[in-house]
C-alpha cells in the first residue's frame, strides 16, 4: 500500500497562509503532476509530503500511516531536487550510496544496490567520476539513482528537469516516463511546464494561490478545462480567450463578435446564460484554415506568422484581443499568408461565464 | 578588461605605463626591507657595524644564525609557537565550525538573538583591562591553555563560515535529511567538504593570527619556558636594542646585534612564507565567499 | 484565530522542537559559551570603572565611587595628549592612508600581463601577514642611528645621521608610512573586487565608441567603484579610535610619549604595567562608549548609502 493522501493540508507561515486546505488522493502506482505558476503552493505541497515543511494543518498519510509528525527519513519517500543536490565532493558511486551509508547498510549491499541502480540508468562507465565531469542529463540521472536505491514507497520530484536544455528536457522527460512504467511507483512530480505535466501525467493537479483548480487526466484538463485559468495554462499556445455576450439566433447559441459570429453547439446550462456576459475560449488547434461543414465563418487580418515546420502559428486579432491559430502548412505557407478567413467548429467552442470564469459548457464531452 | 593591445593609442600607451611604474614603485618598496633584512642577517656583523650592508649581504656568513640556532631559548619560543599555532587552531575550528553552522540553520529557535550576541561584539568591546582581570579570576594566566582558549573564537570568523554555510542551497540538507542524515552528519559529511574553501580561509586567518600574536602572550604569561617566538622576538630586537651590555656583548667579527635579531626575523618569516600560496589561493576565494558553484 | 495557539500547545511545539532539534544546540553551545565567558563577562567587570577596584575584594565587593575615575581622568594631562594623539594619528593615516590602496587597484587593473600584475599582488599583500614584532624589528633597523639604511643614505648625501625613533617629529610619520607599507596592498583587495565586478561590456561599448584607457578609468571604472570607495571611507572614520596600539608599544619610548601615547598604550601602561585597574577600565570604558557610538553612526550612514548608491 503506498496511497498518499492529503486531506485537507493547509501551510501556513506566520499569518500567510500558501496552502489553503488541499484534498488529494495518489493512488498506488499513480504518476501525479502538480502544476502551476510560481507561488501556486505547488512546491510547497511536495515539501509536506517530503516532511521538510511541516503540515499546519489536516492529514497527511501514506500507505496506511499517518505521517504528518513523522521525519522525513522514516517515511519512505524520496526525492529528486531542482539542483540535483548531489554532492560535488563524492563521486558518483558515492552519491548514489549516501543514503544507504548513512543507513549503516552492509558495504557489500551497498555496492550491489548502486550497481544495480546503476545499469538500470546507463551510469556504469561513469561511478568514479565527480559531478563536476558529468553532462546535465547524466547529473539528473545520479540525482534519480539516489532515490532509486532505497527502493522507497514514493518518489517526489521537485522540478527535475527544469535545468537542463530544451532538448535533453525531451530526452530525460521520456526516460523518466520509461522508468516509472518498469518500477511502478507512486510518484508526484512538480512542474511550471504544462508540457512535462501532459506527457508525464496518469493524472494533472493544476494548482493557483494554494488551491487547486482542477484535477483531471490530461486529456479532461485539455478538453475541459473547469476555468480560463486551467484553458489559458494547459495548452501550448494557450487557448485563445474573447469576450462577448451570449445571444440566441435562429435557435442556435451565439456569440457575436466584431469579426463575425460564432456558433456555439447546445449544451446543458448554455440556456441560462443567454443575455449574460461570457468568456469564449477556443483552442489554436480547433480554427481550421480551410472551410469545413457546420462551422462559423470569421473575418481576419493577419499580423504576423511563424512558421514551425509541419505547423504555423499565426497571429491575429478580434476584438483587440490577440487570436492564434495554429494551421497545417502542408509543406508551404504561401496560402496562409493571404488568409482572411477561418472557420471554428460550432462544438469546439468552451463558453465561460466573465464574472465568475467559469465553465458554462463542457464541449467536449458526448452529450446523450 | 581589453586584451587587444592594437587598440591602445599612444596616451593609452603611456597611461598603462604610468600605472605600472606607480605599482612597480609600491611593490619595489614593499619588497626592499625584507630583502634588506634578509641581506643584514647573512652579512657578517663587521660589514653592517661599518654601514656596508644596504642590499645585497656583504662577506656573506651564516654565523647570525648559528647563534639563533644554538640559543635554547630559541628552540623553546618556537616549539611554543607551533604548540599555540596548531593546538589553537584546532580548538578555534572546533568551536567555530559547529557554531557557525548552527547559527546558519533557518530552524535554529531565536537565530537572530544568537546572531546578534555573536556580532556584537564586533561592535563593542570591554577592553583589555577587563579582559585581563577575567583572565585572572578564571586562572588562566601563565598557561598554555589560557592563551590556547582566551583567543579561540572571534565574531568575524564565524560570521565568514555562516555566510558561507547560508550561501550553501537548501536542498544539499534536504537531500541528506530524506536520506536519514542527523544533524552532525549534515555538518561533517555535507556542510565541511562543500565549505573546504572557507573554512581553509578561516583555518589560514587562525593559523596567522596565533602565528604573529605577541601582545596577549606578552601580557598573561611570565613564565620564560612558555613564551612564544614572537615574545621572544620582542625581547630581543625591542628591549635589548638600548641594552649596551647586551650588544656589545653579541658583538664579534662575525655577527653582531643586528645580524643576529635580522636572522631571529627571518626565522620567524619563513613558515608564513610556506604557507603564503596557500593564503593567496584561499583569501580571495574566501573574503569574496560567493555560493557554492556545482 | 486558528494560529493563536495557547499556551500549552506552544510549549508542546517547543518541547517537539527540542526533542528533533537538539543537536542544532549542541553544537551552538560551545561559541555561546566562550561568547559568554570571554567577552561578555569582561563586559560586567566593566563596572570596575565605576569603583575603587581592590584586588582584594573583586569585583562586587569593590566600592562604588561613581564617576570619580573619568573626573580625575579628564584631569590627566596625559590622558587628554592619549585622546589628541589617537586622533591626529588615525586622522593622517586615514588622508595619507587611504587614497593608496586605490591607487594601487586603479595601477593594477591596468596592467594587462596576467604574471606581472599577480607577481606584483603576491608582494605587496605579504606584509599584512608579518607580524607586527618584525615589522617593528624592521622600522628599529632601517632607523637604527648607527647601521640603519636610512641614516647611511643620509650620511651619503651629506647629513647628519638623525636618531629618528627619540624624536618626537619623526614619530607620527614613521608610524603612518609603516602603516601605509603594511596595509595599503592588501586593502586594495576591497577596490580589485569592486572593480572586477564592472560589467565587461561598459569597457567593450566604450572602445566601440572611441574612449581611451584613460576616458574608461575616470569615466567607468571610478563611478562604478566609488560606492566601495564612500562605504570604506565611512567605515574607517567609524573605526578612527582604533588604532595600531600594538606597533606603538613596540616602537614607543618615553623621549616620544609627547606624538606616540595613545589611548590603548595609555590603558596598557595604567592598568598592566602600574596596576591601576579601575582608572584604566574607565579609560577603556570611555574608548569603547566613544567607539561603539561612531561604529554604529558609520554603519547605519554606510547602509544608507549603500542601499542608495545602487541604483
Amino acid at each position: 500500500m503506498s496511497d498518499v493522501v492529503l486531506n485537507k493540508i493547509v501551510k501556513r507561515y506566520g499569518d500567510i497562509t500558501v496552502v489553503h486546505g488541499i484534498d488529494l488522493h495518489v493512488k498506488e502506482k499513480e504518476f501525479v503532476v502538480l502544476v502551476g505558476p510560481s507561488g501556486c503552493g505547488k512546491s510547497t505541497t511536495l515539501r509536506m509530503i517530503a516532511g521538510l515543511e511541516e503540515i499546519s494543518d489536516g492529514a497527511l498519510n501514506i500507505g496506511d500511516r499517518l505521517v504528518n509528525e513523522v521525519a522525513p527519513k522514516d517515511r519512505d519517500v524520496a526525492m529528486v531536487f531542482q539542483n540535483y543536490a548531489l554532492y560535488p565532493h563524492l563521486n558518483v558511486a558515492e552519491n548514489i550510496a549516501f543514503g544507504l551509508r548513512i543507513r549503516k547498510t552492509p558495504d557489500a549491499e551497498v555496492k550491489n544496490s548502486v550497481a544495480e541502480v546503476a545499469k538500470t540508468l546507463g551510469l556504469t562507465q561513469y561511478l568514479e567520476r565527480r559531478p563536476a565531469d558529468l553532462s546535465g542529463g547524466q547529473r539528473q540521472r545520479v540525482a534519480m539513482g539516489r532515490a532509486i536505491v532505497r527502493h522507497p514507497d514514493v518518489f517526489l520530484f521537485d522540478e527535475p528537469l527544469s535545468n537542463l536544455d530544451a532538448k535533453l528536457r525531451t530526452q530525460m522527460r521520456a526516460e523518466i516516463k520509461r522508468l516509472h512504467k518498469r518500477l511502478g511507483v507512486t510518484s508526484i512530480y512538480v512542474t511550471h511546464d504544462q508540457v512535462e505535466a501532459m506527457t508525464l501525467a496518469d493524472r494533472i493537479v493544476v494548482m493557483r494561490d494554494g488551491r487547486i483548480e482542477q484535477i483531471g487526466t490530461p486529456m479532461e484538463l485539455f478538453n475541459n478545462p473547469i476555468n480560463t485559468f486551467v484553458a489559458s495554462f494547459i495548452g501550448s499556445p494557450p487557448m485563445n480567450q474573447l469576450d462577448a455576450t451570449l445571444g440566441m439566433h435562429d435557435g442556435d447559441f451565439i456569440a457575436p463578435t466584431g469579426a463575425g459570429s460564432i456558433r456555439i453547439k447546445a449544451s446543458v446550462g448554455l440556456k441560462a446564460a443567454v443575455g449574460k456576459k461570457i468568456v469564449i475560449g477556443i483552442r489554436p488547434e480547433h480554427v481550421s484554415a480551410e472551410p469545413i461543414e457546420n462551422a462559423s465563418e470569421l473575418a481576419i487580418e493577419l499580423d504576423l506568422m511563424e512558421p514551425l515546420g509541419s505547423e504555423a502559428l499565426l497571429h491575429t486579432h478580434i476584438d483587440e484581443h490577440p487570436f492564434v491559430i495554429k494551421a497545417e502548412t502542408h509543406g508551404a505557407i504561401d496560402h496562409l499568408q493571404k488568409l482572411s478567413k477561418i472557420y471554428i467548429d460550432a462544438s469546439k467552442v468552451t463558453v465561460f461565464d466573465a464574472e465568475t470564469k467559469m465553465a458554462i459548457n463542457s464541449p467536449n464531452q458526448e452529450f446523450k | 578588461m581589453i586584451s587587444n593591445m592594437n587598440l591602445y593609442s599612444r596616451g593609452d600607451k603611456f597611461f598603462a605605463v604610468a600605472s605600472t611604474v606607480l605599482v612597480c614603485i609600491f611593490t619595489l618598496s614593499t619588497l626592499y626591507p625584507f630583502l634588506y633584512i634578509a641581506a643584514v642577517s647573512f652579512s657578517s656583523g663587521f660589514a653592517v657595524t661599518a654601514g656596508q650592508v644596504t642590499l645585497t649581504p656583504v662577506d656573506v656568513t651564516l654565523a647570525a644564525y648559528e647563534r639563533v640556532l644554538a640559543d635554547p631559548m630559541f628552540w623553546n619560543s618556537y616549539k611554543n609557537t607551533f604548540i599555540y599555532t596548531f593546538v589553537g587552531t584546532a580548538v578555534s575550528l572546533l568551536i567555530i565550525i559547529p557554531g557557525a553552522y548552527a547559527l546558519s540553520r533557518p530552524q535554529l529557535l531565536g537565530r537572530r538573538y544568537w546572531n546578534f550576541i555573536v556580532a556584537f561584539t564586533m561592535w563593542f568591546n570591554a577592553g583589555m583591562i577587563p579582559f585581563f582581570l577575567n583572565m585572572r579570576d578564571m586562572g588562566l594566566l601563565d598557561s598554555y591553555f589560557g592563551i590556547i582558549i582566551g583567543f579561540a573564537c572571534n565574531a568575524f570568523n564565524i560570521i565568514l563560515l555562516r555566510n558561507f554555510f547560508e550561501g550553501i542551497p537548501a536542498s544539499f540538507e534536504e537531500a541528506a535529511r530524506m536520506d536519514g542524515a542527523n544533524e552532525f552528519q549534515v555538518l561533517w559529511k555535507v556542510f565541511v567538504p562543500l565549505s573546504k574553501p572557507a573554512i581553509a580561509t578561516i583555518t589560514l586567518f587562525c593559523i596567522v593570527a596565533r602565528w604573529n600574536g605577541f601582545f596577549w602572550a606578552m601580557v598573561l604569561l611570565q613564565d620564560k619556558d612558555k613564551l612564544p617566538l614572537q615574545v621572544y622576538l620582542r625581547r630581543i630586537i625591542v628591549e635589548l636594542t638600548d641594552d649596551e651590555e647586551f650588544v656589545s656583548s653579541t658583538l664579534t667579527a662575525l655577527y653582531s646585534f643586528e645580524t643576529v635579531s635580522a636572522a631571529i626575523m627571518v626565522c620567524s618569516i619563513i613558515p608564513i612564507l610556506m604557507i603564503y600560496p596557500f593564503i593567496q589561493k584561499y583569501f580571495n576565494k574566501g573574503i569574496m565567499l560567493g555560493g557554492v558553484k556545482e | 484565530m486558528a494560529n493563536k495557539r495557547s499556551a500549552s500547545e506552544r510549549v508542546a511545539l517547543l518541547i517537539r522542537h527540542f526533542r528533533r532539534e537538539w543537536q542544532l544546540y549542541v553544537l551552538l553551545a560551545p561559541t555561546i559559551i566562550w561568547f559568554f565567558l570571554f567577552l561578555y563577562k569582561p563586559m560586567y567587570g566593566l563596572q570596575i570603572a565605576f569603583k575603587d577596584y581592590s584586588v582584594f575584594r573583586g569585583i562586587e565587593g569593590s566600592a562604588w565611587v561613581g564617576l570619580e575615575h573619568f573626573r580625575e581622568l579628564f584631569h590627566n594631562e596625559q590622558f587628554t595628549r592619549a585622546i589628541k594623539n589617537t586622533l591626529i594619528l588615525s586622522g593622517y593615516s586615514l588622508v595619507f592612508g587611504f587614497p593608496m590602496p586605490i591607487l594601487l587597484a586603479l595601477g593594477f587593473n591596468e596592467f594587462t600581463r596576467a604574471f606581472l600584475k599577480r607577481t606584483t599582488q603576491t608582494i605587496v599583500y605579504l606584509p599584512h601577514f608579518i607580524s607586527t614584532v618584525i615589522i617593528a624589528g624592521i622600522v628599529i633597523s632601517a632607523f637604527s642611528p648607527s647601521v640603519g639604511v636610512v641614516n647611511l643614505f643620509l650620511v651619503k648625501l651629506g647629513f647628519d645621521p638623525i636618531y629618528f625613533l627619540t624624536k618626537p617629529e619623526w614619530f607620527r610619520p614613521i608610524f603612518i608610512g609603516t602603516g601605509i607599507w603594511q596595509e595599503a596592498g592588501f586593502s586594495s583587495i576591497v577596490f580589485l573586487a569592486a572593480i572586477a565586478g564592472v560589467n565587461p561590456s561598459l569597457y567593450e561599448s566604450a572602445v566601440v565608441d572611441g574612449a581611451n584607457r584613460w576616458q574608461m578609468m575616470w569615466r567607468i571604472t571610478i563611478p562604478s567603484i566609488l560606492p566601495t570607495i564612500i562605504i570604506m571611507l565611512i567605515i574607517r572614520i567609524g573605526n578612527i579610535l582604533e588604532i595600531g596600539f600594538e606597533l606603538i608599544i613596540l616602537l614607543y619610548q618615553p623621549s616620544t610619549y609627547q606624538t606616540s601615547d595613545v589611548i590603548s598604550t595609555f590603558i596598557y601602561r595604567q592598568g598592566l604595567q602600574s596596576a591601576q585597574y579601575d582608572l584604566a577600565a574607565a579609560a577603556g570604558f570611555f574608548n569603547a562608549v566613544v567607539a561603539f557610538v561612531l561604529v554604529l553612526t558609520a554603519n547605519t550612514i554606510s547602509k544608507r548609502v549603500s542601499r542608495t548608491s545602487l541604483w
